[in-house]
Order: structure tokens, then C-alpha cells, then sequence
């Protein structure tokens, strides 16, 4: 079975009714996949594709994009990754590039990972918004992300002296 | 392309709007999984789920379409205190799908006793199969609830919280489990015996079952891990007192009315069954204690009416039987005790009995029938212990204890306790000398391990060991060993078994022989330098101290021809070691005459012959005639030496005596005899005399009793040199330890012994009984 995935291509249809085609061993970084894939057996989806209810066709290629990058790399035992992944927000060199996106387009990748189930992509989405956090003041964050600052200058006050001890000084 | 029921803007949060479309799911793939289940419905259930826990209220992130993250309120909330994260939707979910489940079971319960025995198995089993699977399919498609919801939960310790396939275990068991459990285990175990009453029977079912308990324990306090406390409890436990309670019934009855070696038979397949049983259908973990209960129904119960047995079937050899009946006690605790007890009497029975049989005239008793009476038994014993019992190490020791009783105390030994080690010794001799019918050498290496083997056994191995020297040296000094690898393969066995000390005279004793060697060729050389035409002689040179020798009990005056070869040569040896004395061992001396004044005599005959008759013999190169008191004044010989060594000359008609037929003595005169006539042209007259070497068995015997006394205080005044201080009674056991290899000293010898080291002034005695050392 493991021989055969590679080589078998299944479709997957995005919410705009365009089907897209990738490995099934690069479809299955998504566990939803895999787990169908296993439940329903592998000769449910040949010829038949895919629906992704969720998710729309930009947004797969682009998901599937980082699969197929991705398609070598060994799954993490989930402890190593729990801790590997609190500890850093370091991102590879590849994948830094791949989240040069406009917002939007990161939000919804980081939706569809969560839906599909991908954890690293899920991962390397959610770092790179905290990068985007990181070092700044919360004036430049919310100009950053377009939030309007609806906290009264009391309130404001109050999680400052709450927060003081996380300050870098 | 998206699920109707849950497509596009409709709220994803309605609880009831989305179960009653997962109802329909999870109800398709409980009850009709067979038919399939569309990839459209797999995404629309699994979707379903995943909107439900991402909708609005659950999470800061907006909805797919709109762009920008943090519209207002809900982002004020989620965004700025990761503690106070407001709960992921998902109760509402696990719930319902809880409810379900439990509705879904009890359904089943009220169908279930609808069955009973075969029936009830195949119902549990089919549902259970059809249960499990979909219990896998919900699992994936409630896998987002498993991501978020029920891992914070579970993270935040709640209990009874389960991932949802647990949760479908969880349930099972609760629900149907505790109420039908005891009813499949009634029909399991009626199963179980119709099978072990001869008929064949479904054990898939079975197995299945067991499986199904199996994958219900659960660890309450990890999740990740399974206990098999459910199985146990509900299988195992039953399991067991079913089987009791069978072979309980069915060996009490059998052994009513059989044989017992019938009953072993049945017992030993019964066990095998029960053995393979586990193999096939039950879960591992019953092995062990399925076997005790076995062993106890089936051996334990009746091990009283099998060890009566044994007994029996020793007494006719009953191989196989006694194998068998081994293997069946051995199951159990401490059921091996007293057939060890029992063959530990029979062999030592059987080993006096085929002792008492070939002592009848214990004087004349042949070594070699005495020891091979001895290792006839032994072999026949140690080979059962091979066969019906293992080679097992207790056996052997028991085997080793009855051997140990009849080789040192026997109806042979009645005479004196001596007699074993001396008859073994005397056989190593025969086996060792020289011999007309040669013995193959492997052959021989194999009588000789053969002759380790009562070694062992031999208590006084001390008395083995003198009798041993003597003979060694014996064979030396006329040089009639057999081989010398023998010897020495014999020697190294002995130190093997007693240690360097045990061997250390006998080893010395072959160096002397090796150095004579050499030494006879310088002298040679020596002698052929100094132009020098002396006898064709040899000597060997034996250290006082290593070889049980005495010196002769008579004066000697060798005749002039050896006297001068004699004294070039201790000047010789002199000349090389200087301070050493020399003693002539003259009675162990031997050379060859040639005769020149038979007639008749187409070759002239040689004569091998002692010393003394040589010294005999050649007066009468001088004189036709010689009187007794001439002899015996010319060659200083006394009358104990002398007479012997004359009758054979007279008795072997080389001298005639007169008056004829006269008897060795004062008084009688001897003539050459002319006519002499034998077959062969080489002579042997050097014969020892019967009385000879009787009397060497009982000075023998003499010294090991002054030997023992010294080996014992070795031992005591070496053990207080070590200790200082020692009490009486301490000192008497640590003794009797350190001397049982050699031989087993008496209570009364030690104090005797310490009696004569306190007169000695070695030891002293201080207040509480207890002995000093005095340097």
C-alpha cells in the first residue's frame, strides 16, 4: 500500500468546483485525507474526487503547494513536536518565503490547514503571525492588523501595571 | 459541491440543526456501514463538526470571507488573556453523541436477551464487530472535537472525558457489557467444556470474545494506556473456576478407575491440551495461572497416590513412566521432594545389594569386579537421571549421596572402611602396568574417567592416595607403566579433583624419573671420556621425601663387578650435587646374567634377575659348590632377604640344592645345575614373592592411621596460626571441614590431636574453652 501511494493521484474538488490533482502520499499530509483514505477505502477516490467543502481552489494549490514541498518530511512524534513547537518561532528558509502573502491569504491558510488538519503547515502559519507580532507596540500591532483600539485610557492603564512584569526593559 | 445541510451561511452553531444532520450520519454508519459511505456525506459529517466548533462563538477567528482578523467584540475577548480563552464549543457535541451511543446500546441489551449460549455469543460478537468498526469511522469524523475540545478538556484534567472512540468503549461497557458479560462468559465456558469433552467447536467466537474484554479495560487514570483488570475480572476469573472445577470431577473419576500410569497419561495430555487451548483462543495472560489451576486439579490433588507409585515402577525399571511422572511433579511445588528421597534409597539399596553379591570371598575379591560392580549401578542410575529426570541437579545429588553410602560402606568395607579406596587403587595399577592383553588408549582413558567417577565418591580419598604412590612407584622403578600419557592423564585427573598438594609427590616422582634419565647419559658420556668400559647400567635417582620407599631391611655386600660401577658412579653424582646422600634401595635393584656353562644349550640363556640373586649367582663363577653360610656370609644377605631369593633360584632348578628337596636353610649347599632347560631363552626369576606384597598392604595401612594424625594437626595448627584464638568447638567443625577431602576424621582423633599440640606447648589453653596459638 505504502509503494502504490505514491504513485496514485487523487483530486480534490475546492468549493469552487475546480478539481485539483496531487499525489495521494501529498494529499495525506492532511490527516482528513489520509483518514478518509483509510476509511473509505483507496478505490472510493480514484476517478472520484475529492470534495473540500471549506476551502476555496487559491487557497488549496496553495496548501497543496506546500505539500508537495513538504511530502519528505518524517512525522514528528507528537511530544517532540508539542515541544520543539512551544519553544521557537523559527521558520525555514523555504517556507518564509511561502508566507510572503498578503493577509488574507495567510488567514485562510491557516483556516484551511486547521480544517484539514496539517499540523506543520498550521504551525509555520500561526509562527509567522507571531513574528508579525513580535517587538511591537501595541499601536504598531493594531496598525498592523487593522484593529481599532477600543480600550478607554483607564483600561489601558490597568493592563499595563497587570502586564508590567512582561515588559523588556 | 458543498453539504446541503450545512452549506454556506447557515449558523453553524445550532446545535440541533447540526446533530439531526449528524444523526442521520452516524446512524448510516452504525447500522448499515456495509452499504458504504459516500465521500460527500464522510466530508459533510466531518464538516460538520469542524464548522459547528469553529463557529462564531467559539473562536476569534472570523468565518472563511471575511478578511481582516478582529472584527470588534469577539477579538476583545479571545485576543489579550490567553487564560481566559472562553470554552471551545464541543460539549454540546460529545453529549449528544454520548446520548446516542447510550440509546444505540440499550437497544442492543433488550435485543440481546432475546439469545442465549451459541446464539448470545454470535449476537455479542456480530455487534461488537460492527460496533468497533464504526466506533473507528466516528472517531475520524468527530477528529476536529478530539483536536480541540476534548484535548482541553482532557488537559485540564477532567475526568470521564474520553477521545471519541474510548468514549464508544466507555459506553459499550457501561451500557451492555455489565449487563450481558456474565451471560457470553456462560456460553463461552459451556463451549469450552464441550470441546474438552471431545466435540469440535467454533473457538473463533471465542477468541473474538476475548479480544472484546480485552479492548474494554481501560486505564481510568491514563487514557493512553489499557489494563486488563475488565478481562480479568469478567473472563479470566471464571475461566478458572470453570477449569477446576472440571478436572476436578474428571480426575477423580478417572483415577477411580485406571491405573495410575493411565491416569499420568491422561494428566500429561489434559496439561498439553490446556497448553495449546491458549495458544489458539485465549489472551496469553491466562497462561500462567491457567497452568497452576491445572497443575493443582490434575497433579496436586492426587500427588500422594503418584509418589506411591513410583516406587513400583523404579523397582521395574519403568523408564518412561518414571520420565513422565517427573514432568508431572516437577509442575508443582516442592512434588519433587520425595521421589528424590525414595530413588536416593533405592540406589543405595541396589549398590549394596550388587556389592553384597560379588563379596562373597571378600579376600580374594578381583578389583576389577569390585569396581565394576560399583560403576555398573552408578551408570544404570546416573542414566536414568539423564533420561526420565533431566539431568536434573537435585536427582544427581541424591544419586551422588546413595553412591557416596555404598561405595564407603558396604559389605566389602565390613573389614575395614580402607577397602574401597584400596581396591580402586589396586585396579588403577592392573589398568596402568603393563599388560599382555593391551588396552586400547582411548579405551583406557575412558576406564580411567570411569575410575574418577567412584573417586569421587571415595571418603578416605588419603588411603586412595598411598596406596596409589606406592603402586606408581612401584611401576616407575621397574618401569612397567603402560603409557606414560596414562600416568600422566591419570595424575592431572586427581589434581583436578584434589588439588595441587594431592598430586604434588606423585608428579615429583615422575621428574626424578625424567632427571635419572638424564643423568644416566652424562653418565654415560662421562664414562666413555675417561675410556672407561663399565657396565650397561642405569640409575635412577629417587627423592626421599616423594616416594614410599624404605630402605632395605638387610645388609648387603654387592659382589665386586656391580660394587665398582656403583661407586664410579656416586662419585659421579657426587661430583654434581654435593651434600646429597645416597642410600641403595638394593631391594629394588634388578639386572640380567647371561650363562655360558649350560649344556646342551644351542643360545645361552639369560636370566632376569633381582639383585641379590645376581650377588647368588655369580659365586659360582668362582667356586662349582657354595654352602648356605658361604652365601650368606659373602653377600651379608639376612635370612629374610636371602631364603626367598635362593628358593626360586632352586625352585626354578638354575641351582640344585643338596641334601635334595631340602628345604632353604643353614645346612644346605648349592650346585649350578648344568642340564638347566627352559622354553625360553630369557628367563625371568625376578618374581616378587605373594607374601611380599601382601605385607606392603599392611604396613600400608599402618602409616595412614600415623599420617592422619599428622595431617590433623597440620590442619589444627595451621587454622590457629590463621586465628589466634578459637574456641574448642569452633576449631573441632572448622577441622573436620577442611580434612573431609581427604577423609572423614572422627570427633576423638581432633581432641587427641589437640591434646598432643597443648603437651607440644603449640597451643594454649585460656579461660572459656577456648585455645590460644603460641608461636
Amino acid at each position: 500500500m505504502a509503494s502504490d501511494a505514491k504513485s496514485q493521484i487523487v483530486v480534490l474538488m475546492s468549493n469552487e468546483n475546480t478539481p485539483v490533482e496531487v499525489d495521494r502520499a501529498v494529499a495525506e499530509k492532511s490527516i482528513l485525507i489520509k483518514n478518509l483514505i483509510e476509511d473509505l477505502g483507496v478505490e472510493s477516490v480514484t476517478g472520484t474526487p475529492i470534495p473540500i467543502p471549506n476551502v476555496n481552489d487559491a487557497v488549496l494549490r496553495k496548501v497543496m503547494e506546500w505539500c508537495e514541498k513538504h511530502r519528505g518530511d518524517s512525522q514528528q512524534s507528537a511530544e517532540e513536536e508539542n515541544d520543539s513547537r512551544k519553544k521557537t518561532t523559527e521558520i525555514d528558509e523555504w517556507d518564509q518565503k511561502f508566507m510572503q502573502l498578503d493577509q488574507e491569504m495567510l488567514f485562510e491558510i491557516i483556516l484551511a490547514a486547521n480544517y484539514l488538519d496539517i499540523k506543520a503547515l498550521l504551525d509555520v502559519g500561526c509562527k509567522t503571525v507571531a513574528n508579525m507580532i513580535k517587538g511591537k507596540s501595541p499601536e504598531e500591532i493594531r496598525k498592523t492588523f487593522n484593529i481599532t483600539n477600543d480600550f478607554t485610557p483607564e483600561e489601558e492603564e490597568q493592563i499595563r501595571r497587570e502586564n508590567e512584569w512582561a515588559e523588556d526593559r | 459541491m458543498a453539504p446541503s445541510a450545512m452549506s454556506g451561511s447557515s449558523a453553524h452553531d445550532d446545535i440541533d440543526g447540526t446533530w439531526s444532520y449528524l444523526q442521520d450520519g452516524i446512524t448510516k454508519i452504525m447500522l448499515n456501514l456495509q452499504d458504504g459511505v459516500d465521500l460527500r456525506t464522510y466530508m459533510g459529517i466531518y464538516t460538520a463538526v469542524h464548522n459547528f466548533c469553529t463557529s462564531q462563538k467559539a473562536t476569534g477567528f472570523t468565518t472563511p470571507g471575511n478578511n481582516t482578523l478582529g472584527p470588534g467584540a469577539a477579538h476583545r475577548g479571545g485576543g489579550y488573556i490567553s487564560v481566559n480563552t472562553p470554552h471551545l464549543l464541543g460539549e454540546d457535541l460529545y453529549k449528544k453523541l454520548t446520548d446516542y451511543l447510550t440509546d444505540h446500546l440499550r437497544g442492543l441489551l433488550t435485543e440481546s436477551k432475546a439469545h442465549t449460549d451459541e446464539a448470545l455469543l454470535a449476537f455479542y460478537i456480530r455487534e461488537w464487530r460492527r460496533y468497533t468498526v464504526a466506533a473507528k469511522y466516528i472517531h475520524h469524523l468527530f477528529r476536529y472535537l478530539n483536536r480541540h475540545w476534548v484535548k482541553r478538556e482532557m488537559d485540564e484534567g477532567k475526568k470521564s472525558i474520553y477521545d471519541v472512540y474510548t468514549l464508544h468503549l466507555v459506553r459499550w461497557r457501561d451500557v451492555l457489557f455489565q449487563e450481558v458479560s456474565s451471560k457470553v462468559m456462560d456460553a463461552v465456558l459451556k463451549l469450552v467444556e464441550k470441546q474438552r469433552n471431545g466435540e469440535t467447536i467454533e473457538y473463533n467466537q471465542i477468541k473474538q470474545v476475548v479480544e472484546s474484554f480485552v479492548s474494554l479495560g481501560l486505564d481510568e487514570s491514563d487514557p493512553t494506556k489499557t489494563t486488563l483488570d475488565v478481562y480479568r475480572y469478567h473472563f479470566e476469573r471464571p475461566f478458572l473456576e470453570a477449569t477446576t472445577a472440571f478436572y476436578k470431577a474428571e480426575s477423580k473419576q478417572f483415577v477411580a478407575e485406571n491405573s495410575v500410569v493411565e491416569y499420568m497419561k491422561k494428566a500429561e495430555a489434559r496439561l498439553d491440551e490446556e497448553e495449546e487451548r491458549v495458544k489458539i483462543y485465549l489472551h496469553p495472560d491466562i497462561a500462567v495461572p491457567l497452568k497452576k489451576v491445572c497443575n493443582q486439579a490434575l497433579i496436586a490433588e492426587h500427588s500422594n497416590i503418584l509418589r506411591d507409585e513410583f516406587q513400583v515402577l523404579l523397582d521395574n525399571d519403568r523408564e518412561e513412566d518414571m520420565a513422565r511422572m517427573y514432568s508431572l511433579l516437577s509442575r508443582i511445588p516442592d512434588g519433587l521432594d520425595p521421589l528424590r528421597s525414595k530413588f536416593e534409597a533405592h540406589v543405595r539399596k541396589a549398590g549394596l545389594a550388587a556389592v553384597a553379591k560379588v563379596a562373597a570371598d571378600a579376600d580374594k575379591l578381583e578389583p576389577k569386579v569390585y569396581v565394576d560392580a560399583l560403576l555398573e549401578i552408578h551408570t544404570q542410575y546416573q542414566g536414568l537421571v539423564k533420561r526420565a529426570f533431566n539431568d536434573e541437579a537435585e536427582f544427581t545429588r541424591s544419586l551422588d549421596n546413595a553412591c557416596r553410602e555404598f561405595v564407603n560402606r558396604n559389605e566389602v568395607c565390613k573389614s575395614g572402611s580402607n577397602k574401597s579406596p584400596e581396591l580402586l587403587a589396586k585396579y588403577t595399577d592392573i589398568l596402568l602396568r603393563k599388560s599382555s592383553t593391551g588396552v586400547e588408549e582411548t579405551e583406557l582413558e575412558n576406564t580411567l574417567a570411569q575410575i574418577m567417577t567412584v573417586f569421587k565418591y571415595i571418603e578416605d580419598k588419603d588411603v586412595f592416595q598411598k596406596f596409589y604412590s606406592r603402586m606408581l612407584a612401584r611401576r616407575l622403578v621397574h618401569s612397567n607403566s603402560s603409557s606414560d600419557d596414562a600416568e600422566t592423564s591419570m595424575i592431572s585427573k586427581l589434581k583436578e579433583a584434589c588439588g595441587f598438594e594431592y598430586t604434588n609427590k606423585l608428579q615429583r616422582m615422575f621428574q626424578d624419573m625424567q632427571i635419572s634419565k638424564d643423568l644416566n647419559t652424562g653418565f654415560k658420556e662421562h664414562m666413555s671420556s675417561l675410556g672407561v668400559k663399565g657396565l650397561d647400567s642405569s640409575y635412577s635417582i629417587l627423592g626421599t621425601g616423594f616416594w614410599p620407599l624404605t630402605p632395605p631391611g638387610t645388609t648387603f655386600n654387592p659382589p665386586q663387578e656391580i660394587a665398582a660401577d656403583c661407586e664410579r658412579f656416586s662419585r659421579f653424582y657426587r661430583n654434581k650435587h654435593e651434600g646429597r646422600k645416597l642410600t641403595w634401595l638394593w631391594q629394588l635393584c634388578k639386572g640380567e646374567v647371561k650363562t655360558n656353562y649350560i649344556r646342551n644349550a644351542k643360545m645361552p640363556y639369560t636370566f632376569q634377575v633381582s639383585i641379590y640373586q645376581m650377588a647368588v649367582l655369580l659365586l659360582f663363577n668362582d667356586k662349582e659348590k657354595n654352602t648356605y653360610e658361604e652365601i650368606a656370609s659373602t653377600t651379608q644377605l639376612n635370612s629374610e632377604s636371602l631364603d626367598p631369593s635362593l628358593g626360586i633360584l632352586v625352585k626354578a632348578k638354575v641351582v640344585n640344592v643338596s641334601p635334595e628337596g631340602e628345604k632353604v636353610g643353614p645346612g644346605t649347599a648349592y650346585t649350578l645345575n648344568h642340564d638347566f632347560k627352559n622354553k625360553k631363552f630369557r628367563v625371568n626369576l625376578n618374581v616378587g614373592m605373594k607374601s611380599e606384597t601382601k605385607q606392603e598392604e599392611v604396613e600400608t595401612n599402618k602409616t595412614i592411621e600415623e599420617d592422619r594424625k599428622l595431617l590433623l594437626q597440620s590442619a589444627i595448627v595451621r587454622i590457629m596460626k590463621a586465628r589466634k584464638k578459637m574456641k574448642h568447638q569452633q576449631l573441632v567443625s572448622e577441622c573436620i571441614n577442611q580434612i573431609r577431602t581427604r577423609f572423614v576424621p572422627k570427633v576423638a582423633d581432633i581432641k587427641k590431636c589437640i591434646e598432643i599440640l597443648l603437651d607440644k606447648e603449640y597451643l594454649e589453653r585460656l579461660d572459656d574453652d577456648e585455645l590460644g596459638y603460641l608461636a
